[in-house]
């Protein structure tokens, strides 16, 4: 690529520069990534003080929270994601253009969290694929940031050439569970963070709960 | 302690939450089931003289908290009346919701009212047979009861006889596993969470915030007269 026009380098010289077409791509999309949040909960509010002054996302290209998903690169899950919302987040996930992606924030976007009960979607990736999950109750915006940043990694591998075949989606697949059955069976099950819950459910005892018989009084 | 004993004492409080009440409990009832509890409200005294074949008991919860039982069919009568009554003129309907006891214990609706000129507080209830979870809307003395009684038809399964609009609020439009909140309810749901998931994605946002929703329902008044002609969601 060569522009021989007066430039960013200078006036009065040819001004050009050889590069990788992944590199240079990779470098503009992860530089300018557009946040979609999607904030239903507690983590929403890190999210905002990630975005604030303090904590200034903007360092990183992604100070333009985009409210519009045709215009969004990465959707923030940010909170807990019950049921009746679960369309909801799909449809916005399908709106996104492509490439896109999607980082999960939080115990309760990432497995249901504790909200282990009749409402609560178990885990956004029964519905949408996610690229980061942040673990935290709500995560801190640090850890947000190394997030995004993991995100920016991962753009950084990816490649022009097996692109199409990384991010492929099938068109039909909108508006229905990313998981089939048997993953969705595996993805929601209970984690040992529910002594009760599991006692009742019959399932295996796990070691928490040898330990959270020491806590009782 | 060895993790092998995990199944004995220590958990023995939490396997009786998980299975409930057996039945009514005595202890409880020879304090309660008492009629006469010198009411500190003089509305209690005053709603006792006025409906007396529909005043079931009072009590006082939580040290001055007066609390009235009535006759569930008697219900918009009664509240009707405190609406109006000068002397009385709970003119605020703080809160409606229930309370299922579990065990085959009767619902209770709980009225929860507020008088704003005389400022004084008054929870009238009513229990409602597993087999009877009906009783009459409030919508027609405080407007303001409409998304109170969806909530709790929609987490509980009480049909409230002449509301306007006897949808569901919380739950999805196509929730199929019954009402929440009913002690008889799985933590987790009835159904597997991919049948779960998969209704909750057939679900179509559109149907339930259209902007002209208010304006199109409208007309959909039931009949007060004649209930079955309303759009009634089946129980369960």
């Amino acid at each position: 690529m060569g522009v021989n026009k007066p430039g960013i380098l200078g006036s009065g010289t040819p001004t050009f520069l050889t590069t990788r077409l992944d590199f240079v791509v990779n470098w503009a999309r992860r530089n300018s990534l557009w946040p979609m949040p999607f904030g239903t909960a507690c983590c929403a509010i890190e999210m905002m003080a990630s975005a604030a002054s303090n904590f200034d996302l903007a360092r990183f290209g992604m100070e333009r929270m985009s409210f519009s998903p045709r215009q969004a690169d990465v959707l923030i899950c940010a909170g807990r994601v019950p049921y009746k919302l679960a369309p909801v987040l799909r449809r916005i996930w399908d709106q996104m253009m492509q490439p896109k992606w999607c980082i999960s924030m939080g115990a309760c976007a990432s497995s249901g969290g504790v909200f282990d009960v009749y409402s609560m979607v178990q885990g956004i990736d029964t519905i949408v694929p996610v690229d980061v999950y942040i673990p935290g109750c709500p995560p801190r915006p640090e850890g947000l940031i190394y997030g995004l940043m993991m995100v920016q990694e991962k753009i950084r591998g990816e490649s022009l050439a097996n692109h199409a075949e990384l991010r492929a989606e099938d068109p039909l697949a909108a508006g229905r569970p990313r998981a089939g059955d048997e993953e969705v069976r595996d993805l929601t099950g209970p984690f040992g963070n529910s002594t009760h819950q599991n006692r009742v459910s019959g399932l295996v005892e796990t070691d928490a709960i040898g330990r959270a018989e020491d806590r009782l009084p | 302690m060895t993790p092998d004993s995990s199944s004995g004492g220590p958990f023995s409080g939490f396997d009786l939450v998980a299975a409930g009440p057996e039945g009514p409990r005595e202890d409880a009832g020879a304090g309660s089931r008492e009629r006469s509890v010198a009411p500190g409200n003089p509305t209690v005294t005053a709603l006792r003289a006025r409906f007396p074949d529909a005043f079931v008991r009072n009590e006082i919860c939580a040290g001055d908290e007066d609390v009235v039982y009535v006759d569930p069919e008697r219900v918009g009568a009664i509240l009707g009346w405190l609406r109006e009554d000068p002397d009385q003129h709970y003119d605020h309907l703080a809160d409606v919701t229930a309370v299922d006891h579990g065990g085959g214990r009767p619902l209770e609706v709980v009225y929860q009212l507020w008088s704003i000129p005389h400022r004084s507080a008054l929870r009238v209830k009513c229990e409602l047979p597993l087999d009877a979870l009906e009783v009459e809307s409030v919508t027609g003395i405080w407007a303001g009861a409409d998304w109170l009684e969806r909530e709790v038809y929609d987490l509980f399964g009480i049909t409230f006889r002449g509301h306007p609009d006897p949808r569901r609020i919380l739950m999805p439009e196509n929730y199929a596993e019954g009402h929440p909140l009913r002690k008889d309810f799985p933590l987790r749901g009835r159904f597997s969470r991919a049948e779960q998931t998969r209704r909750a994605l057939t679900q179509n946002p559109e149907d339930h915030y259209a902007p002209g929703e208010i304006a199109e329902r409208a007309p959909q008044v039931v009949d007060p007269a004649d209930p079955g002609a309303g759009e009634g969601e089946g129980v369960g």
